[in-house]
Formats: C-alpha cells, sequence, structure tokens
C-alpha cells in the first residue's frame, strides 16, 4: 500500500526549482526576524534593545549586501515550476530589474527607519513603543510598567516581518504570493500602530481602523484573484497576460471586474481615493517612525507590486479598465491636495500630502512605458527619504510640558528662530514635497509626469495638468508650514526639538542631504531605474 | 449539479448556510453570533464532501468548527457570555446606504460570474482524480506553492507575536506571598482577618450572595467585586428573613 | 489643444531659425562664467554656515565676493566685446541635470548681451549696497546674516538671468524670491515686518504659479524647456498654446515685478532694511519680470494678444503707481510707488515687441542706477533723522545733508526725464516707441505713457521738496547729520550714474549691442514726430514740477496730513487695492478662512485669498466624510468599489 502510493507519487510530484540565491535577501530578512522573536523572549531586559537594534541593522544590511552582490546575478524566475506545456517556468519569486531596484529600495528605506525608531531619548528603550501594550491607557499598570523599564522591543521583529512581506510583495509572479505578501507586511503594520507611548487610545483605535479596513480591502483582492483564476485558470501573472493575448471569449466578462478588484487591494495600500480614508487616522495615531515606515516603504512595495501586476498581468486588456484607475489618480491627487489645505495637525497633513503623491504616482504608472516605470521607481525612493525625514523630525518636536509630540501646527509656531536647524530641514523637506527644483522631489515629479505627457496619450497629458494644479495647491500647504515656523509670533506652550542620538541625526541628515542630492545630480539613481525598468514576464 | 441527490442537498443546505452567516451578522449575542458561523462552517464542508472532497470537508469541519470557532466561544466565555454591542446607529443613513451598496455588489458580482459558462478549468490539477486528494494537495503545498506555504508562516509568527504584545500583561516585581499579605494586613490594620465571606443562610450560599453586616445592611466587601460591576448579584434581604423565620420556628418548637 | 512637437519638427524649426540661434561654447574667460553664480553663492555659504566666527571679516568677505563676480563680469564683456554679433552667445554647459528617458536638461548657462547687461547692473549696484550695508548695518547685531543674505540673493539673481533654460531661470527666481523674503524679515522680531514678508511670500507664489504653468506648457508643447528649444519650437506650435505660455509668463512677471494686480506686496515690502529696498526692491529683482517678458520674446512676438496683455498691464500699473505715488508720505512707500510705476513703463515698453524691448532694458539700467540712489539716499535721510520715514517731518534737510541732497537730486532729476540726465535718454524712447503703431493703440498708450511722465513729475517733485526744501518740520529731538563716507561714497557714483549713464550708453549704441538678443527693430515711425513727443513731455513735465513746486516748496506743509481729495485718500490707500481684494476674493469665504488660517490669519492676500478660499470651503466640505467612524470609511470603500465595478458595467 505505502510502496504503491509512493510510486504513484514520484510520478507526479513535481518540486519547484529554488534558487537559494535569489531568495537570499528574504531568507535573512526573515531569520533576522525569528532570530529578534527569541531575543525578545530569552535576552534580559537591559541588553534587548541593543540586541534588537543590532539584529535589524546587521540583517537589513546583510540583505542588502545579498541582494547586491548576489541575488542581482540570478535574475529569472524562482520558486517555479514548469507550465503545463513545458515550455516556461512559471514563478511564485520573480526576480528581475525592478524587484532588485525596489528591494534594494525597501531595505534601505527600512534601515534609515530602524535608526529612527530606535531612538531611545535617554529611556532604556525605544521612546516610540508603550512599555506595554496590554495595559490599559493611563492606567497604573502602565505607569508600573515605564517605572520598571519594560519595553516594547516585540516592535523590532515585527518590523522586520513587514520588510520581508514588502520584499516578497515586489516580486510577486502570481496572486497567491501576491496575497500572501500583503498579508505578511500588513499584519505587522497594524500591530506597530497601536504601540504608540503617547495618546495610546488614539494609537490603538488607529490600529483597530486600519486592521479592519486592511482586512476588508484584502478580502477585494482575494476576489480579483478569484475571478482572475477563472478567467486565466492560473494564478501566475504571467499566464494571466498570455490569457489576455489569447481570448476567452466565454469568459471575458471575469476579467475586467478581476483586474479591478485586485487594484482595489492594491489601491487601498497606497492610499488613493476612494479607499483613502484611513490613511489620515492611521498617520496620525501611529508612533511617529513607524508612520515614516508605513508612509516609505509600503507605499513603495505596493507601488512596486501594482507594477507588476498591471504592466506584467493585465497590460493587454488596459483599455478596458485604465479609465477607472484614471479617474481615480485624478481624484487622489484633487482630494489629498485639497484636504490638506484645512489640516492643523503636522501628522494628518503628511498624511493627505502623500495621499496627493500616491496620486502623481499612480500618473506615472499609466504611462504604460518603461519610462513610466523608472519614473514611478525613482519617485518612490525620494519620496520615502523625503518622508522618512519629514516624520522623524516630527517625532522630535515635542512639547516640554508633556514630552508628547506637539503635532498641532499651531504648536510649530516660531520653531525656525529657536531651532534653526531642525526647522531649516523640515523647510526644505517641505519644498522637497512641494517638488521645488534642486529638490529630489522636483526630479520625480518631472518623471512622472513627463512618462504621463510622453507615453500616457490624452489620459496622461489630462493627468499631469491635474497633477501640476495640484501640486500648485499642496505648495501653498507646504508654504504655511515654512511660515508658520518662520513668521509667525511662537505659541504659548513652549516646544522644544529633542536632540536625539548619533544614529537619528544621521538618518536624518542622510535623508535630507539625498533629497538635496537627487535634486542636483539626479542622474546615477536616474539611470539605474531606467537600466532597471525591464520586467521578466 | 451532477445527480439529482446532489441537487436535493445543496437546496437544502444552502439556505442553512446562508441563514447561519446572517446569524452572525444580526445576532446581537455573541454566542449565538458564533453559533451561526459554525453552523455555516459545518454545512460547507458537507457540501465539500458532497463534491467528492472529503478532505477538505472534514479539515473545514475540524479545523472552522471544531478549533477555530470553539476557542471563539471559550473567549466569549471568558469574557462574559452577557456582553452585547451597542446596537444604535448614529450616522445617519449609515444602514440604508450600506444595505443599498452592499446588495448593489452582489447583483454586479453576480451578474458578472452569472454570464460565465462553468466548464471545465484549463488549469484544474489532475491529479486530483489519479492520487487522492490529499497527495494533491500535497502536490500544491510542497512542490508549486512551497516557498509561499513557508512564509505563511511569518503570518503564524506575526499573529502569535501581536497577541503576546497587545495582551499579554507581563507581571512587574514578585507575587506577594501569603506571608506578605498577612503581614500588610497587620501592618495596615484594616481587614486583619480577611475580608469577609459571602453570607450563609439556612437555605442559600452562593458567592453571588452578599453577607450581612449586624445592622441589616448587605456588606460590598464579601461578595467579588466583578460580580458588581456585572450587577449579577443576589438581594440577601430575602434569604435573611427565611432563615429568620426558620430560627423562629427552630426556637418556637423547641419552646413548643 | 496641446500639439506635441515631433523630434523632427523641433530640428526643422531650429534649422529655419535666424543665425542667431547657432550656440557657441564658451571659452576663455567666459568659461569660467559659472564663477558669477558661485563666488557670491560661496560667500553665502561661508557666512551663514561659518557661525559666529565669520563675525568680524564676514561682511568684507561677503562684498569682496560680490565684486569678484563684477571683476569677471567686466572681463566677460572685454571678451565678448571682441566677438562679432553673430557669435557673442556663449553657452557654459554646467552639468546634465535630468537625464530622464528623452527628457534631457542639461544645466547650463547662456552669456550673451542680455544676460550680461544684467549681469554687470546687478553685480556693480550690488557691490555698491554690499559697501553702503557696510555703514548702514553697522551697529546690527546680526549682520553677518545680513551680507549672508545678500550674497545668496546675488547669487540667485545672477542664476536667474544666466540661466539657459526656464527650468534653470526658475531656481533662481525662487532662489530671489527666498533671499527677498529672507531679507525683508531680516528684522522679524517685529511682527508687522513678518507680516510683510509674508505677503511678499505669497504674493510672489501666485506669480510663480503662473511661471511655473508656463514652464509645463513648454515641456507639453515642445517637450524641451531650453531657451534655445523653446525659440526653435515656437514657429510650430498653435497660436493658442502659445497666448496661454504669454499670460502664464506675464503671470509670472507680475508676481515678481509687481504689476497690476499682483502689486501689493511691495509697498509693504519697504519695512525691510533700506539697502534691501535699493538692491530688491528697485534695482534687481523686481525687474526679472521685465527680464523674462524680453527673454521670451519669441513668444510674445508669435502670440499678439498675450503682448497685448502686457502692455495693458504695464500701462495700468504705470499709472496706478504713480497716482500712488502722489498721495504716500512715507518716503519709502513714495519711491517704491515710484519703482512700481517705472516698471510698469518697462513692462509697457517690452510688450511692444523689439520697437520697446531695446528701451525696457535701457530704462531699466538706467533706472536700476538712479533709483538705487535715491533709495540710498533715503536710507541716509532715515540714517540722519533717527529712522523716521513720514515726509511731513522732513524739510530743508538740503542744509544738513549737503552729499546726500545733491545725490538724490541728481536722481530726482534722471527720474524726471530731463535732458541730459538719465532717465531721459531711457524713458523718451519708451514713450515714442508707445506712440508708434496704428489704429488707437499708440494715442491711448503714448498718453498714458506721456500723462504718466507728468505725474510722475509732480510726486517725484514732491518728494524731493517735502524732504530736502520748504521749512524745517523736523521732531525736536532730531538732529540731522551727514552719513559716514561708506555711504556717502556708494550715493556718489550711483549719482554719476543716474547723470550720465544715459548719455554714454546712447553714444556707446546699446540699442545696436542689445538688438541681436531682442530682435532687430525696424525703425518705427510714431504717429506724433519724435521732437513734438519730446517737447510734449518736457512741458507736461515741467508743469508738474512747477506745481509739486508751488505746493510743497513755496507754501508750508502741514505736520500732520489733511484730509484730503477723494482721489488723495483713495491713493493713500493705495487705490483701495486692499479692500478690492477683500471684497472680491475674501468677504466670500472668510467664514472658511477662518477655520483655515487659526493663527496666521495675516498670510494670505489678495487673489490667493480668495482661491484659498475656494480650496478651503471645498475641503472643509470633504472633510466631514472624514468622520473617524470605521464603519463609514468601510462605506466609502464600498462605494468606490460599486461604483467602479458599475462602471464597468456600464462600459461593457
Amino acid at each position: 500500500m505505502t510502496t504503491v502510493s509512493t510510486v504513484v507519487m514520484a510520478d507526479t510530484f513535481t518540486s519547484a526549482s529554488i534558487s537559494y540565491s535569489a531568495l537570499m535577501p528574504m531568507l535573512i530578512v526573515f531569520v533576522v526576524a525569528l532570530a529578534e522573536v527569541l531575543v525578545a523572549g530569552f535576552a534580559t531586559r537591559e541588553s534587548r534593545h541593543a540586541l534588537q537594534v543590532g539584529l535589524s541593522l546587521i540583517g537589513l544590511l546583510g540583505a542588502l549586501a545579498a541582494l547586491l552582490l548576489g541575488a542581482r546575478f540570478h535574475q529569472g524566475v524562482t520558486a517555479s515550476v514548469a507550465d503545463a506545456a513545458g515550455s516556461r517556468q512559471l514563478g511564485a519569486v520573480v526576480v528581475d530589474g525592478p524587484t532588485i531596484f525596489l528591494q534594494a529600495g525597501v531595505l534601505v528605506l527600512a534601515l534609515l527607519a530602524v535608526l529612527i525608531m530606535s531612538e531611545r531619548l535617554g529611556g532604556i528603550g525605544a521612546d516610540a513603543f508603550t512599555p506595554m501594550g496590554a495595559a490599559n491607557p493611563g492606567s497604573v499598570q502602565e505607569r508600573a510598567a515605564q517605572r520598571a523599564g519594560l519595553t516594547t522591543s516585540e516592535a523590532f521583529p515585527l518590523m522586520m516581518l513587514a520588510v520581508g512581506g514588502m520584499m516578497l510583495f515586489v516580486a510577486a509572479g502570481d496572486l497567491l504570493t501576491l496575497f500572501v505578501g500583503l498579508e505578511v507586511l500588513s499584519l505587522p503594520l497594524y500591530i506597530l500602530t497601536g504601540l504608540a507611548r503617547r495618546r495610546r487610545l488614539l494609537s490603538q483605535e488607529a490600529a483597530l481602523k486600519y486592521f479592519l479596513l486592511g482586512a476588508f480591502s484584502s478580502a477585494f483582492l482575494l476576489f480579483g484573484a478569484a475571478l482572475l483564476y477563472g478567467y486565466a485558470g492560473s494564478v501566475y501573472l504571467s499566464e494571466i497576460a498570455s490569457a489576455i493575448s489569447a481570448g476567452q471569449p466565454d469568459r471575458e466578462v471575469l476579467l475586467v471586474p478581476g483586474v479591478l478588484l485586485v487594484l482595489v487591494g492594491l489601491l487601498f495600500k497606497v492610499g488613493a481615493v476612494p479607499f483613502h480614508s484611513w490613511t489620515p487616522d492611521v498617520y496620525q495615531g501611529a508612533p511617529t517612525p513607524v508612520t515614516g515606515f508605513m508612509a516609505a516603504c509600503t507605499k513603495l512595495a505596493a507601488f512596486g507590486a501594482m507594477l507588476r501586476v498591471v504592466y506584467v498581468g493585465a497590460a493587454g486588456d488596459r483599455w478596458n479598465w485604465s479609465v477607472v484607475v484614471v479617474v481615480i489618480a485624478a481624484l487622489t491627487m484633487i482630494v489629498g491636495a485639497v484636504m490638506s489645505v484645512t489640516q492643523t495637525d503636522v501628522k494628518r497633513l503628511l498624511a493627505y500630502s502623500s495621499i496627493a503623491h500616491a496620486g502623481f504616482i499612480l500618473t506615472g504608472v499609466l504611462a504604460f512605458d518603461v519610462t513610466g516605470v523608472s519614473a514611478v521607481m525613482f519617485y518612490l525612493v525620494t519620496y520615502g527619504l523625503t518622508t522618512i525625514a519629514a516624520f522623524g523630525i516630527v517625532y522630535l518636536v515635542r512639547d516640554v510640558q508633556s514630552g508628547s509630540e506637539a503635532t498641532h501646527l499651531s504648536q510649530w509656531a516660531g520653531l525656525g528662530r529657536k531651532h534653526p536647524v531642525a526647522a531649516a530641514t523640515f523647510a526644505f523637506l517641505m519644498l522637497a514635497f512641494a517638488g521645488i527644483p534642486l529638490t529630489s522631489g522636483f526630479v520625480a515629479k518631472l518623471g512622472a509626469f513627463g512618462a504621463a505627457v510622453g507615453h500616457g496619450g490624452a489620459s496622461g497629458a489630462v493627468l499631469a495638468v491635474i497633477g501640476v494644479l495640484s501640486s500648485a495647491i499642496t505648495v501653498f500647504v507646504y508654504v504655511r508650514i515654512i511660515v508658520m515656523m518662520y513668521f509667525t509670533e511662537p505659541a504659548e506652550n513652549a516646544v522644544e526639538v529633542v536632540s536625539p542620538s548619533i544614529l537619528a541625526k544621521v538618518a536624518i541628515g542622510f535623508c535630507a542631504v539625498l533629497t538635496l542630492a537627487l535634486g542636483i545630480a539626479p542622474k546615477l539613481l536616474l539611470d539605474w531605474a531606467a537600466n532597471a525598468s525591464l520586467f521578466l514576464s | 449539479m451532477t445527480s439529482g441527490s446532489e441537487a436535493v442537498l445543496f437546496w437544502i443546505l444552502a439556505p442553512i448556510t446562508v441563514a447561519g452567516a446572517l446569524g452572525l451578522l444580526f445576532a446581537r449575542k455573541a454566542v449565538y453570533a458564533a453559533l451561526g458561523i459554525a453552523l455555516a462552517m459545518v454545512n460547507l464542508g458537507v457540501l465539500y464532501l458532497a463534491l467528492g472532497a472529503p478532505f477538505l470537508g472534514v479539515v473545514q469541519v475540524v479545523v472552522y468548527t471544531g478549533a477555530v470557532m470553539m476557542l471563539f466561544l471559550f473567549v466569549l466565555m471568558l469574557v462574559g457570555v452577557d456582553s452585547s454591542d451597542s446596537i444604535v446607529e448614529t450616522i445617519k443613513g449609515q444602514r440604508v446606504v450600506s444595505l443599498a451598496l452592499g446588495l448593489g455588489l452582489v447583483g454586479l458580482l453576480g451578474s458578472v460570474i452569472g454570464q460565465v459558462s462553468v466548464g471545465a478549468l484549463p488549469g484544474e490539477p489532475k491529479s486530483v482524480t489519479d492520487n487522492g486528494h490529499i497527495n494533491a494537495m500535497a502536490d500544491l503545498i510542497f512542490g508549486k506553492y512551497v516557498w509561499v506555504f513557508e512564509v505563511t508562516s511569518a503570518l503564524l509568527i506575526t499573529a502569535a507575536l501581536g497577541a503576546m504584545v497587545l495582551a499579554h500583561r507581563e507581571r512587574i516585581g514578585e507575587r506577594p506571598t501569603q506571608r506578605a499579605w498577612a503581614a500588610r494586613r497587620v501592618r495596615t490594620g484594616e481587614h486583619v482577618a480577611g475580608l469577609p465571606a459571602p453570607g450563609v443562610y439556612a437555605r442559600h450560599n452562593a458567592v453571588d450572595t452578599p453577607a450581612l453586616l449586624p445592622d441589616g445592611t448587605a456588606s460590598e466587601l464579601s461578595i467579588s467585586r466583578v460580580l458588581a460591576a456585572r450587577d449579577q448579584i443576589e438581594a440577601p434581604q430575602g434569604y435573611a428573613e427565611i432563615s429568620r423565620e426558620m430560627e423562629q420556628e427552630i426556637t418556637e418548637g423547641s419552646t413548643r | 489643444m496641446i500639439q506635441l512637437l515631433t523630434p523632427a519638427a523641433l530640428t526643422a524649426g531650429l534649422a529655419s531659425g535666424d543665425t542667431d540661434q547657432i550656440l557657441h561654447a564658451a571659452e576663455g574667460i567666459s568659461a569660467y562664467g559659472w564663477l558669477l553664480v558661485a563666488l557670491p553663492m560661496l560667500g553665502a555659504a561661508v557666512l551663514l554656515l561659518g557661525g559666529r566666527r565669520t563675525n568680524s571679516w564676514g561682511p568684507l568677505f561677503a562684498v569682496a565676493m560680490s565684486s569678484g563676480a563684477f571683476v569677471v563680469a567686466l572681463g566677460i564683456l572685454v571678451q565678448m566685446l571682441g566677438y562679432d554679433d553673430a557669435s557673442r552667445r556663449r553657452m557654459v554647459h554646467l552639468f546634465s541635470w535630468v537625464p530622464a528617458g528623452q527628457f534631457q536638461l542639461d544645466a547650463g548657462l547662456q552669456l550673451d548681451q542680455l544676460s550680461l547687461s544684467f549681469v554687470l547692473l546687478v553685480t556693480f549696484v550690488g557691490s555698491l549696497i554690499h559697501v553702503y550695508s557696510l555703514g548702514y548695518m553697522e551697529h546690527d547685531p546680526d549682520k553677518r546674516r545680513f551680507f549672508g543674505y545678500l550674497n545668496l540673493f546675488v547669487a540667485a539673481m545672477l542664476l536667474l538671468v544666466l540661466a539657459d533654460s526656464y527650468l534653470l531661470l526658475y531656481v533662481g527666481w525662487e532662489g530671489v524670491g527666498l533671499a527677498s523674503y529672507l531679507l525683508i524679515g531680516f528684522w522679524n522680531h517685529n511682527p508687522a515686518y513678518a507680516t510683510a514678508a509674508n505677503k511678499a511670500f505669497v504674493a510672489n507664489r501666485v506669480g510663480d504659479f503662473g511661471l511655473g504653468l508656463a514652464i509645463m506648457l513648454m515641456f507639453a508643447t515642445f517637450g524641451r524647456v531650453d531657451f534655445a528649444g523653446v525659440a526653435g519650437g515656437v514657429s510650430g506650435a498653435s497660436q493658442g498654446v502659445l497666448t496661454a505660455m504669454g499670460l502664464f509668463l506675464l503671470l509670472g512677471a507680475c508676481g515678481k515685478s509687481a504689476q497690476f494686480p499682483l502689486q501689493s506686496w511691495l509697498g509693504d515690502a519697504m519695512a525691510g532694511p533700506t539697502p534691501v529696498s535699493a538692491l530688491i526692491h528697485a534695482a534687481t529683482m523686481v525687474t526679472a519680470g521685465v527680464y523674462l517678458v524680453v527673454r521670451s520674446h519669441w513668444i510674445f512676438e508669435a502670440a499678439p494678444t498675450a503682448q497685448l496683455a502686457v502692455v495693458i498691464v504695464g500701462a495700468i500699473t504705470l499709472l496706478f503707481g504713480a497716482i500712488v505715488g502722489c498721495a504716500k508720505d512715507d518716503i519709502k512707500k513714495a519711491l517704491a510707488a515710484s519703482t512700481m510705476s517705472q516698471i510698469g513703463y518697462m513692462m509697457l515698453a517690452a510688450g511692444l515687441g523689439p520697437v520697446g524691448a531695446v528701451f525696457a532694458i535701457f530704462h531699466l539700467l538706467t533706472h536700476g542706477f538712479f533709483k538705487a540712489g535715491m533709495f540710498l539716499g533715503a536710507g541716509s535721510v532715515m540714517h540722519g533723522m533717527d529712522d523716521q520715514v513720514d515726509m511731513r517731518g522732513f524739510g530743508a534737510l538740503n542744509t544738513a545733508m549737503k552729499t546726500t541732497w545733491v545725490t538724490f537730486g541728481l536722481g530726482w532729476l534722471a527720474i524726471l526725464g530731463i535732458p541730459p540726465f538719465s532717465g531721459f535718454w531711457s524713458k523718451d524712447k519708451i514713450i515714442e516707441a508707445a506712440f508708434v503703431g496704428e489704429g488707437w493703440r499708440p494715442w491711448v498708450f503714448g498718453f498714458v505713457t506721456m500723462i504718466g511722465a507728468g505725474i510722475t513729475a509732480f510726486y517725484m517733485s514732491r518728494l524731493f521738496f517735502m524732504t530736502f526744501h520748504g521749512r524745517k518740520r523736523w521732531p525736536k529731538k532730531a538732529h540731522p547729520h551727514e552719513s559716514p563716507s561708506l555711504m556717502t561714497v556708494p550715493m556718489i557714483i550711483l549719482s554719476v550714474g543716474s547723470g550720465l549713464l544715459g548719455m554714454a550708453l546712447t553714444w556707446l549704441g546699446f540699442a545696436g549691442w542689445l538688438a541681436p538678443v531682442v530682435g532687430e527693430h525696424e525703425e518705427g515711425h510714431p504717429v506724433l514726430a519724435p521732437l513734438t513727443i519730446t517737447l510734449l513731455t518736457l512741458a507736461i513735465v515741467l508743469f508738474g514740477v512747477w506745481l509739486a513746486w508751488s505746493r510743497y516748496a513755496a507754501r508750508s506743509v502741514p505736520r500732520t496730513a489733511p484730509e484730503g481729495s477723494l482721489l488723495t485718500r483713495a491713493a493713500r490707500q493705495d487705490l483701495y487695492q486692499d479692500a478690492v481684494n477683500e471684497g472680491a476674493f475674501m468677504r466670500p469665504g472668510i467664514h472658511v478662512m477662518r477655520a483655515l488660517v487659526f493663527t496666521d490669519n495675516q498670510g494670505v492676500d489678495g487673489a490667493a485669498r480668495g482661491l484659498a478660499a475656494l480650496i478651503g470651503g471645498a475641503s472643509s466640505r470633504l472633510r466631514r466624510i472624514q468622520n473617524g467612524y470605521a464603519r463609514s470609511y468601510a462605506m466609502t470603500m464600498l462605494i468606490g468599489v460599486v461604483a467602479i465595478l458599475g462602471a464597468v458595467w456600464v462600459m461593457q
């Protein structure tokens, strides 16, 4: 009996061919995450923080090294099996130019985010996270945990797991992997969002909202994937593309709803209108360094995945669905820009600005051209750098009395006089968001709109015009912050910029300098993005 | 629908499944909701069996109904079966619009799927019939989708980690020993003899019934705080009355 | 309609362009043209980043950097004079800026007659004002920062005029905006000054928005934004696009040059230190709009509607500024109104096409000298009168401040256009050019410029007489005294310019030197004989002077301003520009604005305020959807999904 079944199995079982070199970066990140789980469980309380931060940095740097020294030379599909005809390999993970570029982007941005996240401000653990997530906000137990020097060092393994999910997300060659990647990156973020040290009720509320709405959107993505499977009989993007080009007359109706529902899941993650409503609440509630990480890396990963789905999987049928996404892009830019005008909280304001930026990036995605891919990738990296630094500074601006972050705009009044360096850096970052020349934001916008105008046809041109108008509105908003910092009398309740450790300073400085450098001499990164913009299908 | 008996089974089970799912949505008590979803899950399991997927059917029942839903129920029991959500809707039009949108979504997706002529899908795993379901599943999990399957472990770890972070309260400092408690009671002089025990009456004694103080009022200290908060306290006066009557009877009996 | 040009059409456009489109690489000293920007930039960097260590030698270093740029400019001038007309334009390639796909953009400098004229003006006047500031700011504890900003401004201004593409020009454009913002608000411990800086910044944003749109439009139409590319592509673009482009450029110019309807900030900007007013708000930055229009002459020549708009804007502004100038008692605000009006002349001339463009630049140069000289004079007066600015408290200062009186007097004669002083040579030509043409235009514009000259004569004489002549109306504690030589020497040099520059440049053939850049102009025929125009203008000017003399020198001037006629009162209120702005744009959205500007309610102005109110209103409305309930958010998502699927269903 057993022998028979073994023989039969030996006939039919085909193991996936796996290139460990290509997967090594992800493996390193996941393994380090597991090691950090052990550290959180077994290391002494005093050594945990240093161990977690050290392991995270080593893990991210190691993954980056493995990516640039190893995986880069093993491009192709991996975790793959041959298709029915045996003519080509179908991979769950596709390691190609965009994957390498975007994974490197995720790793670098995560590295910078870890540096800011690890800021202790003199305490025993990271200052951003609550000492005990389970204690009721404001309870005796919370204060006791604070006094006892408890830390939520689990934040670091959670972050590493999210990074692993992001790396998988941008490399996903099939819809199932895409879904699992989405969940692996999202779940840790939901938890991280609820771990803020201060204003915890806001933070927990945000986490719950994020989780509920995220689950809602994942359901749409899954439904879309099911429809696409029904259409093509395969979850592999490349097979879906072949099915589209071959045509499936009796199942044609499944295609467009399927593509759009999958896109709904992805558009939710990037915060596109009308799937954006979680963004301001979550950005505001989450611990600020987590917000920075989320804004930079999630956006990068989700747009990376979207590029692959759109360019590899669904491009063949784009005439039937792209108009819907064009409308979404236009709405996203307009609503993001308009809503940012009346915001009075810096974090919410940046959240709406990130929504507007999602619209700008979508404009580049809709170019349906390699220049669009490279423009979007460049945009994602530069936006990530700027945004991590911006949230890093927001994190450091504190109310003197309570020690909590002073996020209300009125509290920022006159900051330029007391803290010239922080205020000047923040002002510069705002100019980069606004897309003023000689900042990376300008080159990024130019690339995205240029690609849209050059290859997006009439809709691309319209989107570019809307983009320019929306940027003009956002300029107003950013300038208001600058005006606030430099030309308004300081508010009564005193605000200070706390001095962070050298690590956070280096991270913020690095981001700001790159924002300038990529505005003056973007050639290197643009060239790299251009060379890496071809998808393997 | 391949055979008449299958159709009959489907039309019996499908409405029950839908009813169970609706029960999840509309039941006010959490236990009913949990039972509703368990009902739906069991029915789905039966449908899988009927469709010729015995493994899936059994797993469905064992995992969802057996493990997941029972865990749910345990939690509900621990939290308190009586807790029910507020069902007052404060946003104007929320329900009507959601209902309309939900129906719209069902209509649109239904019309899309309804237009498709169902045939054999090109990608259907042929090994199902050759090798049995378990082998077919194993083929997929350890073959084609091995990487995704492995990565799913990250999800489970995240979930465990999340549960720990959000729900586990680490004990701060030493747990006080009985000796320490006693010492503290003596030192502070409060409740030196411990808190009063719940009331013991002639025909009734239970933790939810407070003891009576000499002046006849109920002693708050003699019952658990949790019960008080849940408003599950029995009024002791009735039992005290009976006790007194019995006492009287006994006394009278002795004199008689 | 946006029409996209193929590369082939671009090449054709380039090939059909005339010979002056051929670009030569810079050689010799021109190849070091980047030093012009780099030197002051280095100065700014050293002073602003160097901290207190540079306190002692910083200001002198700034002067050296600015003068160094002037020396380089002189060297380039000498070299350029050696070339023939066709090869005077030299390109300095800096680096490849944005190599994105088909869109290649290099950062480079363009040295030609036009940019060099500006460079010489900016570096020369700029260096003099640096020197002047050494005296004026002597006792300011923070003068290092001031000189850092000044150098930053000079660098940005030079980048603006030297850029070889609209994009790099935009960088300089933003740079001068930033520097002027920093300089106006230099004394930002005074809230009123900070407000003024705010207002300037916001008004400029509106203008920059226009310039930004123009650049985007160029990119969309020509696929290039460098001057050569745009010039080459104009012939292939449609009229509508060019008109839109021209109007957007004009909006940009209006913001920067304080032209109608974005003029309101200039008067308030006088809150900054006086040398700043002289450099930025008289001689250089505010003329950037004129530069932009002249530089873009290909676009305006191909779009007559836009060109006419330029002329109309210039005409309105020159009258507006002149009328406002008549009623101002604040010496700096009166000068600011005069600046506005004079730039109106330049703008008008620039809009006349090749006939006027040369004289627009000519007037810009002479104006740069005499107006800067007068501002420095005003600064000197304030220096001697304890920072008082009300002219009703001056009078008879010619006795106390001889040098200031003489230098200011030369500037006064120049702006009046009395021959042979500088202003005559440039302004008279503009008036003459305004009379060239057919139909109603020459008559309207000609007389506007002529009447403007008369009003100018009146208010400038009023200013001059009220300050230096008549009876003493000094406050009790005032002891007017002449300023130190660090301040007077620059004034003397500028006054020599006020006196002689016009004649010298005319004699040296400035018009011919500039013509290859702005387009050869055929000799125009004014509808009146040139001599008639000149004499008529002179008569009107002299009448204005006489009127001012009779009212402000011969008669005594009351210490407090009389109520005055309706027009005077209106002019004192800047012709109610703020009130109009408020009524037209602000009030409708004021309740929205209350929510919007919780503390910085002084920051937004005019048209910007109306726009903001509109957007703010939409924003508040949208904000109601964002109510914080997860179920409500889920519903928006569901609406989105149903709408998407519904749209697909309808389409299929």
